[in-house]
């Protein structure tokens, strides 16, 4: 028989008693729900082979290649993503390979997560870079912590780092592998199989780009 | 006190005192780049402009200018006051000063913004100053508008290494001379200059010089923008992530105050900065000082030891209790230490009462370079609090005669540095029956040591020191303790329960208040005023 819980009787009109069964023996020994279980199971069992030796219900394997189905099998096939789908990052690239990255923490400071770990370094004395830019010395992203919300891709000033690389965060056995570091993220592509920046702008030793000298500009 | 009014509010000034050191002193802000209270009003940033009304039988000075209006579509001639920089303006009596309130003022500061910002490069996502740069804070405040200049800005040399510890980066710089102005004035080394004019000025040095010293890194503390940076904290951290706590500098008697800034994410000191406190080192540190927060990592005793053993600190505790309670009452004696704070020290004299020995010694760090504007040749941060707390204690040369001597032959110590280095002074603690030490860093004593207590260092607790002008002084906590170090007079403490000794004190609390009785004559207590 059930009966009411909590046993203090509704104060409110919005008040809601909850029921619960009864724990008699039947209930509390569970066998009568197995067997229905196990019931349920062997009907369907039962029916779907009748139905395929008659050959009412199509074959789960050949289904895929009939039209208007939308089962695939993922995966060795894939959905096509939408275009501005958030997948893994990677860190863009200048010409010369390196990457755009100046280490500004922005990402880090913008990451809810707190994923992004960055050591800044500095060019060395007498490279055309040195006090214009600083590079990430090492560029860490723990992509099990990361909950891809964007916001590292919206604050980074230089369009060094994306999430267009079409892949989501595959399954790993270890912990360590979500790790990905500055190679690896440089190594990713986007889906056109590139390296650079949708937004290239100037370059050291460009003759827009600041970096000349006393000596070299026209005053 | 006379006073003058500034937007309505009264604000009062000792008579030759300027409008905006009068507001400053008072808390009020009146933004400036080139004004800094301690150094002389070159008046050069113009950012400081206020309106001054005229007095009761004056005259205001108004200037003649053609203002647009747009309803006539043309420019018809208007008046506007003659606006006075504050920080070259003597406050006057009962004068009136418009300075947020005033549209003129606030259509001057944003032009005035306009023009620093004309060649700026606007890389702040590299500047170390971001998020404490004065650029940034009126950018927000007074102009909030983009330049109107669209062409390419000129450029000038950056990352030009100045010296063994300043970058400067030209272009970033808004003139404002207050570097020069520090090493003339405070460290009496004027080795920068302005050269060139106009938006080709920037700072040099003196040809054949570099920018080297005491006082250094003091040029980068005053520059209001990014201009000027330290090697050392040069790309190191993001000022917005670290945290600041009220410290004392431990590298001399001087006790200068401080900020110390650190990350509580990796509970790391990332620097150093002064904090304003006219009684003892008034806007200013030493480089050693600035440089002196590595001390926080560095030749740390974070782990208990016995011998050359690690063990842990209940282990560490026993061993010391066992050894000490062994030797004769008579030749136990306890040293003090000017290295460690009020509280550590007073810890350790109770044990040293209740122990009932009498010879009390002092330990700390030898003497080094001296000068007269803000370096003690006395290298301990607590000399003083150690002779208020125990005017007969005696010094370590002292100790090691009386360990040569036969008289001491068990050692509980506070504090690892020695004031010498001689390779004889660790033959003589190695004569030692028992050399406990509870240190926060490695020195001669730790070395000699049959057991080391790890103790926290000044960041990692709450401490008193007392500078040589017999001020007193706290340093708050910052970091959280490293390694398995605890405070020293819980040490101190733990090591007295261990000899079966009643000790009188539980909490920070309890010995803080024995500190306030009639141990220690009271100094003041100086808290500091409102930074610039």
């Amino acid at each position: 028989m059930p009966r009411a819980f909590p046993k203090k009787p509704p104060s409110s009109i919005n008040a809601v008693t909850l029921r619960y069964t009864e724990r008699t023996p039947e209930v509390q020994s569970y066998l009568p729900e197995i067997f229905k279980g196990i019931g349920a199971s062997m009907r369907h069992f039962f029916a779907n082979t009748r139905d395929m030796i008659r050959g009412t219900r199509p074959d789960p394997v050949t289904e895929r290649w009939a039209d208007g189905v939308t089962t695939i099998s993922y995966p060795e096939q894939k959905r096509p993503y939408p275009d501005r789908f958030r997948g893994l990052h990677r860190l863009t690239t200048r010409e010369d390979g390196s990457p755009r990255c100046v280490a500004c923490l922005c990402c880090s400071t913008a990451c809810p997560a707190q994923c992004i770990y960055i050591e800044a370094g500095e060019y060395p004395e007498g490279d055309k870079r040195r006090g214009y830019e600083r590079y990430p010395v090492k560029f860490v992203i723990d992509e099990i912590r990361c909950i891809f919300c964007g916001f590292c891709v919206e604050a980074c000033p230089c369009d060094a780092i994306r999430m267009d690389t079409g892949v989501h965060a595959a399954p790993y056995d270890s912990r360590n592998q979500f790790i990905y570091t500055k190679d690896l993220l440089l190594g990713l592509a986007a889906r056109d199989g590139s390296h650079k920046t949708a937004n290239p702008r100037h370059e050291p030793g460009d003759p827009t780009h600041p970096g000349l000298t006393r000596e070299h500009a026209h005053h | 006190m006379p006073s003058f009014k500034l937007d309505g509010k009264d604000v009062p000034f000792e008579p030759g005192e300027t409008i905006i050191k009068a507001a400053h002193r008072q808390g009020t802000e009146v933004p400036h780049y080139c004004w800094h209270p301690g150094l002389s009003a070159p008046a050069n940033c113009r950012m400081c402009l206020v309106e001054i009304k005229p007095g009761p039988n004056q005259r205001a000075m108004m200037l003649d200018i053609v203002e647009w209006d747009a309803k006539a579509g043309e420019y018809k001639p208007a008046q506007k006051p003659k606006l006075l920089p504050a920080c070259q303006m003597p406050a006057v009596d009962g004068q009136e000063v418009l300075s947020e309130s005033s549209k003129h003022v606030a259509e001057a500061r944003a032009h005035v913004q306009e023009f620093l910002l004309l060649n700026h490069p606007v890389d702040c996502p590299i500047c170390d100053q971001a998020g404490e740069c004065k650029l940034q804070d009126y950018w927000l405040e007074y102009q909030t508008t983009g330049k109107r200049m669209r062409d390419e800005p000129i450029h000038k040399p950056k990352a030009v290494v100045f010296g063994p510890t300043i970058v400067y980066d030209a272009e970033r710089c808004v003139m404002c001379t207050r570097c020069i102005r520090f090493m003339e004035e405070v460290a009496k080394d004027p080795v920068l200059e302005l050269r060139e004019r106009g938006n080709l000025n920037e700072v040099t040095v003196a040809p054949g010089r570099q920018l080297d010293g005491h006082y250094t890194f003091m040029t980068e503390n005053v520059c209001p923008v990014g201009a000027l940076t330290t090697k050392d904290f040069r790309f190191k951290a993001r000022v917005w992530f670290l945290r600041s706590a009220k410290s004392i500098c431990q590298g001399c008697a001087t006790g200068c105050n401080s900020y110390l800034d650190y990350d509580p994410r990796s509970n790391k000191v990332f620097r150093y900065r002064p904090r304003d406190n006219e009684a003892v080192n008034k806007y200013w540190m030493c480089d050693e000082g600035m440089l002196s927060y590595h001390a926080a990592h560095e030749g740390r005793v974070i782990d208990a030891r016995i011998g050359p053993k690690k063990v842990s600190v209940e282990m560490a505790i026993a061993e010391a209790g066992k050894r000490l309670s062994n030797g004769p009452k008579e030749s136990i004696a306890v040293v003090l230490s000017a290295q460690h704070s009020l509280e550590d020290n007073l810890a350790m004299r109770e044990i040293a009462t209740l122990l009932g020995t009498a010879a009390l010694y002092v330990s700390g760090a030898g003497d080094g370079y001296a000068d007269d504007i803000l370096i003690n040749k006395d290298k301990n941060p607590n000399t003083t609090g150690v002779r208020q707390l125990a005017p007969h204690a005696m010094s370590f040369t002292r100790l090691l005669d009386d360990v040569r001597a036969g008289l001491v032959s068990h050692v509980l110590a506070l504090g690892g540095i020695s004031p010498t280095s001689d390779p004889e002074d660790a033959t003589a603690l190695s004569m030692l029956g028992t050399l406990v030490v509870v240190a926060a860093h490695k020195g001669a004593l730790t070395d000699a040591a049959h057991v080391v207590l790890p103790a926290t260092s000044w960041t990692e607790a709450a401490g008193t020191y007392v500078n040589k002008q017999g001020i007193r002084q706290i340093a708050d906590k910052a970091i959280e303790p490293q390694g398995a170090s605890r405070p020293a007079w819980e040490h101190a403490r733990l090591v007295g329960r261990a000899l079966g000794l009643e000790v009188n004190f539980a909490k920070l609390k309890d010995l803080r208040s024995m500190l306030v009785g009639a141990s220690v004559p009271n100094g003041n207590d100086v808290t500091a005023s409102a930074s610039i």
